[in-house]
């Protein structure tokens, strides 16, 4: 593995971040492309505003520039902590909580997929939104109610008037069938 | 649950999700603190749950986002950088993860509040003189930056004057006024060095008007040889000027000219003086 270039297709989000650590901004900005996409959009299918998207793209890449040194890898994916990173800071600004910081280090994200390269990104976007697609409408409205709304159990029980043990087992299942698909 | 027993999935589901109530997030944390098999589930879990992400709509962000964001990274290297400070060996502990807090819950008022209140205004006070007191010792360094390059200009410019004063090849010419002009002027002129020194007595240039001199050169057009006014060339009463090297001067001419000189000479000769 060509552990020098900044392509895209080539180095890997280790070799970046290690070189990120040595404040290096070329591999800064590779990681910032290859990811900036994915976080923003994360973002702002959660707070539906541009301007508080952004923020929340550059608080998180800020954060990667600032603590890069700590990511420990076998603790798990930088990609995966840079989506529930976006995600959770959405959510936090959605629901009006203080905006909590996530570690790099603290919360350990195990992806189990491929990320790296623009193809796997555009191959997972398919498989996810084909699984998404084939749910019951049931079951992807919990996903979307949690995942997206930041919505508790019990809340998205209340929403849909149904029981909280239904929601619990709806959002089970479609995870399940997620994993299943992309295992 | 008790904490020998391994959380449920569809519990660790619900906390990658954030589907837990706060209570419910906070039972589990003990557990998932101690049990590396459930913690290891959980950050499957989260992956998993990360990729709904690719449920959003895809947009790039403005490139405007991503170089307001390098340019916050070097203020923040620059900034880091400006204060670093050497630290002993045992200081490295700082460098290891800090765990973040969880925002605490607010809590009564206690007797604390009276001592820690006034404590944190006292020191919100002390950090806003101190500032204050950066800024100003900030300003006074700027301004002796300042003042120092201006002597080191000054010294430079003397050099120059005692160089070409002292070097055998400068020849004088003597300026002498030109119709009803009542003034006089000195040029001290090296064309190896390529430098004109000269001092001139004449009125006060008329309103809207400058002072210009010019070397003529023995073939081509007029050299400006600067503006008589106060400017990088100006000691005292004595106007030195870099003009190009080796240039063979056949007079020297001070003519009356827009403010701030012009190209080429327009106005009427005051002072003129062959070489």
């Amino acid at each position: 593995m060509n552990t020098t270039s900044t392509s895209r297709e080539t180095t890997s989000d280790w070799s970046l971040l290690e070189r990120i650590a040595q404040k290096d901004e070329v591999a800064f900005s590779a990681l910032y492309d290859r990811y900036c996409a994915l976080v923003f959009s994360t973002a702002k299918r959660i707070l539906h505003r541009t301007g508080e998207a952004e923020e929340i793209l550059q608080d998180v890449f800020y954060q990667v520039w600032c603590t890069a040194e700590r990511f420990d890898q076998a603790r798990g994916s930088l990609a995966g902590w840079l989506l529930v990173a976006a995600r959770n800071r959405a959510i936090s600004k959605l629901r009006r909580k203080a905006d909590r910081t996530e570690e790099l280090n603290e919360n350990g994200v195990s992806l189990g997929v491929d990320m790296e390269s623009h193809a796997a990104q555009e191959l997972l976007l398919g498989k996810v939104r084909n699984v998404l697609a084939s749910l019951p409408d049931g079951q992807r409205e919990a996903l979307e109610c949690v995942y997206f709304e930041g919505m508790s159990h019990s809340e998205i029980a209340r929403k849909t008037g149904q029981p909280p043990g239904t929601v619990k087992t709806r959002i089970r299942s479609a995870m399940d069938t997620l994993k299943k698909v992309l295992s | 649950m008790t904490n020998s027993e391994h959380i449920q999935d569809e519990e660790l589901e619900l906390n990658a999700l954030g589907g837990l109530t706060e209570e419910e997030a906070a039972g589990l944390a003990s557990h998932l603190a101690s049990c590396g098999e459930c913690a290891i589930k959980l950050a499957q879990s989260r992956g998993s749950a990360a990729l709904l992400s690719f449920a959003a709509k895809q947009e790039q962000p403005a490139g405007t986002i991503k170089s307001e964001l390098v340019a916050r990274l070097r203020a923040n290297r620059e900034r880091e950088e400006h204060y670093a400070w050497p630290l002993p060996a045992n200081h490295q502990e700082d460098k290891k993860p800090k765990v973040v807090a969880e925002p605490a819950e607010a809590k009564p008022s206690s007797w604390w509040n009276w001592v820690v209140v006034p404590a944190a205004i006292a020191l919100a006070l002390v950090s806003l003189g101190l500032s204050w007191q950066n800024r100003r010792v900030s300003l006074a360094l700027e301004k002796q930056r300042q003042a120092t390059q201006a002597l080191l200009h000054d010294r430079e410019e003397t050099e120059k004057l005692v160089g070409i004063l002292a070097a055998a090849d400068t020849v004088t010419v003597k300026l002498a006024p030109v119709g009803e002009t009542v003034g006089s002027g000195v040029v001290k002129y090296n064309g190896r060095m390529g430098m004109v020194v000269y001092s001139a007595q004449l009125p006060e240039a008329p309103a809207g008007k400058s002072y210009q001199m010019w070397l003529a050169p023995a073939t081509g057009a007029a050299i400006n040889a600067g503006v008589m006014e106060k400017g990088s060339h100006w000691i005292g009463a004595v106007w030195l000027v870099q003009l190009p090297a080796n240039t063979e001067a056949k007079a020297f001419a001070v003519t009356v000219e827009p403010a701030g000189g012009a190209p080429q000479p327009t106005g009427p000769k005051v002072l003129v003086g062959a070489t």
